[in-house]
């Protein structure tokens, strides 16, 4: 339910951001019509709080003719100047992969939700990754991502379409938006799902709790769409079939200037390549307090630099100032889920442990047996880092 | 002063462990430790009243404190115990040192001092002690004669030497102990007055993080208006007088460093990996290392706890409860520290790991603020007249006490605790009527056989409450477990201890083989081994290794 | 200005213990702390003050013993502190946080900027913060390691994927913090904490602040939590001991196998 109170004065701020043209101002009040699909972006311009939505109990709602799994697709700026300005980040395949066994276990479609100013053919990419459709919402004003453009649109288009789930890489910009859409829709979000599945009809989501040391399974039975954010690195990805094609269906949304409540004032990405985002890194090579010195640490980045990884550090490193905190791993800094962990001289304090336990396959260098990081390692070499490092560096040069 | 509330005394716990774990590493300590030297950063941190200003709990609300009661002391001094005990030290100095003033001062002493002492920040020392007077102050010869202006009393000129004296020779503000011709008292002495004059930083065996030093006093000058209370003749019973809680922050002191060692050795028991398993997980390592002690430091808990709340409550002095609280908690820690060396085994007899420091500093619990030996007395003395007072139910009471808890609960050895009590009771009253307490020895074992006994009551009775004070890390299976423990250790110990004692020193003993139901302390021992398996269990799941 | 701190007292998840028979947490003996990152925006919101003269309430919802969190808003320099605290709101996921968290910021009238940690420590959602904005129907900035204000307008410089951004918006707004590296946690004096007794403090209940019960608790939660259980526990470590070369030849071939190298 949607409602004008008296307290509307009659600005005609909420009738241009409507996307739906479902706001007239008639008698120099705000009146809604039947086009209301409940996305509050009225609510977000009014500046006197004059209009309210109620929402439905959950009991009640009706939850029939929601169907389909939605995949939020994540555009990135290219580093590539010769090539288009964004690129999908990848995150948004690995979430195609696992909305693929979802849908085919609901017996759904899967669609991809992309918003941009200029579509860059980014649907075939999409439909390789299993998306059999994808809802393509083009407006310049879509140039940037901003919380309060993006959610209205989707909430838009979540009325319209009705998704049974919806998922959103765990991002920044996710975390960031898929609350915002959850909040709008009453509807149940989870964060950081490291498990999804199909159990009764319901959207299964997995995720730890309590900095790891607990493990939950969430359900949101009472509304739809039921919404998850996934980290990246997380899900597998799947094998492109490239030449499936999806489905584009173009939807028009209208978007008014005065939704951009929040402007951009400066961005700065890092581009150089020791810095590549530690959290999305395929390989991390980590060192510890027990790497000692700022010259043994660099060792490090060299076997990065023959894997292709990105260096991570505990820390006790960091505190040392063997390396900066960016590149901290751990509670107080960051989580990360790489396929390869390799720890030098980590011991395994239990704040690195939640960091980085998510990895595929750990493999730990520590000169004592009785170290905590051997619990998680599948892979435990007792010796001294400092000695193999140098060798290993060797050998990895001879296989190039 | 009653205590405060919890979420503030909390909170001022918080501040200072968060100060603590950012300024004063393990390594910066080591440093110290082995320089011989004061941290006076930290220190004056710590008396910085918008930084930390720990000093202030001992300063009432109206002149500038945070009006802390004795269980906000307990806790404040447990944690800083568990800190290091030299730092501790420093600090309680200047809470002592306070002390004459609070319990004597005139109201406007308290006014000028105290205000001065919360703003200025000033760290206080306590003086006391003197190479010839030491637990016994009879012997006290620094002397306070008197300065006469036109025939009045203008003021006193104090000489003499005081030893070991905490925070000697950093302190802004020294209560000293003198004797004036109207007898002991204290007097306000200003580190630059004329004549004043603190020695060297002693070189001692723990607790070196903490400035201790001789004073001299050579013809020192101090207005009249510097006498604590005005009066002259005060000084032993205005000491005394706050016996009761200056032994209670001892206790505080054993127990936050007893404590420490025992998690420390806990942690590192469950890392440690011999013959195929973890040593927390071998009873033979458990049994005899660790858990004794967690108990032991536990039962002394509940009663500093008890004490505390006791002396916040308004009843004075409770001279005897200190003594019985400082006593527990200070060699119960001092033990449990010297095992936490033993625990970590050759890694512990080196610097590297903390415990071989606890285990130095703590010891000094056992020596200031009254010697074990001491208190042994005191103890007994105190008692000894409860005894004949009551014509020898004192202890009976207390065991009726006992097995009626029993009745409503089975679960805290209140059984065992009913026996040793009722033990206790037949043992003192065969050293009456035997007259054996002519044996010094006698007298001071009675004085340790009293203590545990009283803890064994009081632990019973603090593991049989619906809700554990906020101190208390373990849950209800946990806490009785350990109350259970205690209880059954206290009988069997005053059950055999007691009687061979009688029969170590008459020709004839009475009825005390049958008045001490050793048949009765034998049947409850029943389950101690699934209680310390139990224990050894739930320290692994408090104490996790890091 | 009047600024709203939302602050959640959690526990000490470094300290949380499972019990290895039932695979629960156990929860007794944990310390309760504030949650960081919400110290961190109390910390900004004082910063503010301190700069602008504003006024700073502390907000924040739990049992009653959560007035420790609370307390410690208006120790470190905040004028007035609010505790929601009701039976009804137990078992609230962080929808109905926020619809509890947004009807108590409606009631303390004007309310120009809230600020909030990015996330829990105990939940890790970074949820709420977005929640209780929408709800209030005013812009987010998300992320922000620090905040400027001048006038209406407010400059925040938040985190985003890749880097960071400057971004502008004018008050009422929301933004949730996140620690920079160079942040240091301050803790109040003796002093201030007692001090901090005297400040206003009031508990509200789900009646005080006009909430409609089925949208609180378990009952108004869209999200239901199905089962608790361990995580899963890896095998031990394969374990090598041997010469520095070996290892080397064992750590080639763990990465051949896995195909992270030829």
């Amino acid at each position: 339910m949607i409602n004008v109170s008296k307290k509307c004065i009659g600005c005609n701020k909420c009738v241009p951001v409507c996307p739906f043209a479902a706001v007239q101002l008639i008698d120099k009040k705000a009146v809604i019509n039947e086009a209301c699909t409940l996305c509050g972006a009225c609510v977000q311009v009014c500046p006197v709080q004059a209009i309210e939505i109620t929402r439905e109990e959950g009991a009640t709602r009706d939850l029939t003719g929601h169907k389909g799994v939605w995949v939020f697709v994540e555009l990135m700026e290219n580093h590539d100047k010769t090539k288009h300005s964004h690129k999908i980040r990848p995150v948004t395949f690995e979430l195609l992969s696992i909305g693929r066994k979802l849908a085919d276990e609901l017996g759904e479609e899967l669609a991809a939700v992309l918003l941009t100013d200029k579509n860059a053919g980014f649907e075939k990419e999409l439909g390789a990754y299993g998306a059999d459709k994808v809802y393509l919402v083009e407006n310049p004003e879509l140039y940037e991502y901003n919380t309060d453009i993006f959610s209205t649109a989707i909430i838009a288009l979540t009325h319209k379409h009705k998704p049974s789930a919806m998922l959103y890489g765990a991002t920044i910009m996710g975390r960031d938006l898929a609350p915002r859409v959850a909040s709008c829709l009453y509807t149940g979000l989870t964060a950081d799902c490291t498990g999804l599945a199909i159990k009764d009809g319901l959207l299964l989501q997995s995720r730890p709790a309590f900095g790891g040391n607990i493990m939950a399974d969430i359900l949101s039975p009472k509304s739809r769409p039921q919404m998850s954010t996934v980290r990246p690195n997380v899900m597998k990805l799947a094998e492109p079939i490239y030449g499936k094609i999806a489905v584009t269906v173009r939807e028009d949304i209208k978007i008014d200037k005065s939704l951009r409540r929040v402007k951009v004032l400066e961005r700065k990405l890092i581009h150089d390549k020791g810095s590549v985002k530690i959290d999305e890194a395929r390989i991390i090579v980590s060192g510890g307090r027990g790497m000692k010195t700022k010259e043994k640490f660099k060792q490090l980045e060299e076997i990065c630099q023959l894997l292709g990884g990105v260096v991570g550090a505990s820390r006790g490193a960091v505190d040392m100032g063997l390396k900066d905190k960016a590149h901290q791993v751990g509670q107080s800094g960051t989580t990360v889920s790489p396929k390869l962990y390799l720890a030098f001289g980590i011991s395994g304090a239990v704040q690195h442990i939640v960091g980085m336990k998510a990895s595929d396959i750990i493999v730990a260098v520590n000169k004592d047996p009785n170290a905590p990081i051997f619990n998680v390692a599948k892979h435990g070499v007792v010796g001294d880092a400092h000695e193999i490092v140098p060798k290993l560096i060797e050998a990895l040069k001879k296989q190039k | 002063m009653p205590s405060m509330d919890a979420i503030s005394r909390n909170l001022m716990l918080d501040s200072l462990r968060d100060y603590a774990r950012k300024n004063i590493p393990y390594d910066f300590i080591r440093e110290k430790d082995q320089a011989n030297e004061f941290p006076d950063k930290v220190l004056k941190d710590m008396y910085d009243h918008s930084i930390l200003g720990v000093h202030l709990l001992m300063v009432p609300e109206e002149y500038g404190g945070v009006s802390g009661g004795t269980y906000d002391i307990y806790r404040i001094c447990e944690a800083l115990a568990h800190i290091d005990l030299g730092i501790a030290t420093a600090v309680f100095a200047t809470f002592l040192g306070t002390d004459p003033l609070n319990v004597g001062g005139t109201e406007d002493q308290k006014k000028k001092w105290l205000q001065r002492i919360a703003k200025e920040n000033l760290m206080v020392a306590y003086a006391a002690t003197e190479p010839d007077a030491g637990s016994d102050l009879v012997n006290l010869r620094t002397r306070a004669e008197h300065v006469l202006k036109n025939g009045q009393l203008a003021g006193y000129r104090i000489t003499g030497n005081k030893q070991w004296i905490s925070n000697g020779g950093v302190a802004d503000l020294y209560t000293v102990l003198a004797l004036a011709p109207g007898g002991p008292c204290w007097f306000l002495v200003e580190r630059n007055m004329e004549g004043f004059a603190p020695g060297k930083h002693e070189d001692k065996h723990g607790i070196r993080l903490s400035n201790t030093a001789a004073l001299s006093l050579d013809n020192v000058y101090v207005p009249k208006e510097n006498l604590i209370g005005e009066v002259e003749g005060q000084g032993l019973l205005q000491a005394q007088a706050v016996f009761g809680y200056t032994r209670v922050m001892v206790a505080a002191f054993g127990l936050g460093a007893g404590w420490e060692a025992v998690e420390q050795a806990v942690r590192y028991s469950q890392q440690r990996i011999q013959a195929g398993g973890p040593l927390s997980d071998k009873q033979g390592y458990t049994h005899k290392l660790i858990v004794p002690h967690a108990v032991k430091l536990e039962a002394a808990r509940a009663y500093i706890e008890e004490t505390s709340n006791r002396l916040d409550g308004g009843e004075h002095g409770l001279q005897t409860e200190g003594a019985i609280a400082k006593y527990s908690a200070t060699e119960a820690g001092n033990k449990a520290a010297d095992d936490a060396i033993q625990a970590f085994g050759g890694y512990g007899y080196t610097r590297d790991f903390p415990v071989e420091k606890i285990k130095r500093d703590i010891k000094i619990t056992c020596i200031y603020e009254g010697t074990s030996e001491v208190l042994e007395m005191t103890i007994y003395r105190g008692r000894w007249q409860e005894h004949l007072k009551s014509r020898g139910r004192y202890y009976i009471d207390l065991a009726d006490r006992m097995d009626a808890l029993h009745d409503r609960n089975p679960e805290v050895g209140a059984r065992a605790a009913g026996l040793a009590l009722r033990a206790l009771a037949a043992v003192m009253e065969e050293c009456r009527v035997q007259k054996l307490t002519r044996h010094q020895a006698i007298t001071f074992r009675l004085g340790r056989l009293i203590s545990m006994c009283e803890l064994a009551y009081v632990f019973a009775g603090a593991s049989a409450k619906e809700r554990y004070s906020e101190s208390v890390r373990f849950d209800t299976q946990a806490w009785q477990a350990m109350s259970r423990i205690f209880a059954r250790d206290a009988a069997l110990q005053m059950a055999t201890e007691g009687l061979a004692m009688v029969l170590g020193s008459v020709d004839t003993a009475g009825n005390i083989a049958a008045a001490v139901d050793m048949d009765g302390v034998q049947a409850v021992q029943k389950g101690m081994m699934a209680d310390m398996d139990l224990v050894a269990v739930k320290l692994k799941q408090t104490f996790k290794a890091k | 200005m009047h600024i709203a701190v939302c602050v959640k007292q959690v526990p000490d998840t470094t300290e949380v213990k499972i019990n290895p028979e039932t695979g629960t947490l156990i929860r007794a003996g944990v310390p309760s702390i504030i949650n960081p990152y919400d110290h961190f925006a109390l910390q900004t919101a004082i910063e503010l003050k301190k700069a602008h003269g504003f006024r700073v309430t502390v907000i924040s919802m739990g049992p009653p013993q959560a007035k420790s969190v609370v307390q410690m808003g208006l120790a470190l320099g905040a004028d007035d502190g609010v505790l929601l605290s009701d039976m009804a709101f137990a078992g609230s996921d962080t929808w109905a946080t926020s619809y509890a968290i947004a009807k108590a910021v409606k009631k303390l009238g004007k309310v120009d900027i809230i600020l909030a940690g990015m996330q829990a420590i105990d939940g890790d959602t970074a949820q709420t913060g977005p929640g209780v904005a929408q709800q209030l129907g005013i812009p987010q900035v998300t992320f922000c390691v620090k905040i400027d204000v001048d006038g209406r307008k407010i400059i925040a410089r938040k985190l985003i994927d890749g880097g960071y951004e400057v971004v502008e918006t004018r008050a009422p707004a929301l933004f949730t913090m996140i620690m920079p590296p160079d942040y240091t946690s301050k803790y109040p004096a003796f002093l201030d904490v007692h001090a901090s007794l005297r400040k206003p403090y009031h508990v509200w209940s789900a009646s005080d602040i006009g909430a409609e019960n089925h949208y609180l608790g378990l009952k108004g939660s869209p999200t239901q939590v199905a089962r608790i259980y361990p995580p899963p526990q890896r095998e031990k470590a394969a374990m090598t001991n041997g010469s520095s070369q070996e290892a080397v030849e064992k750590i080639l071939d763990i990465m051949r196998k896995e195909h992270f190298i030829e």
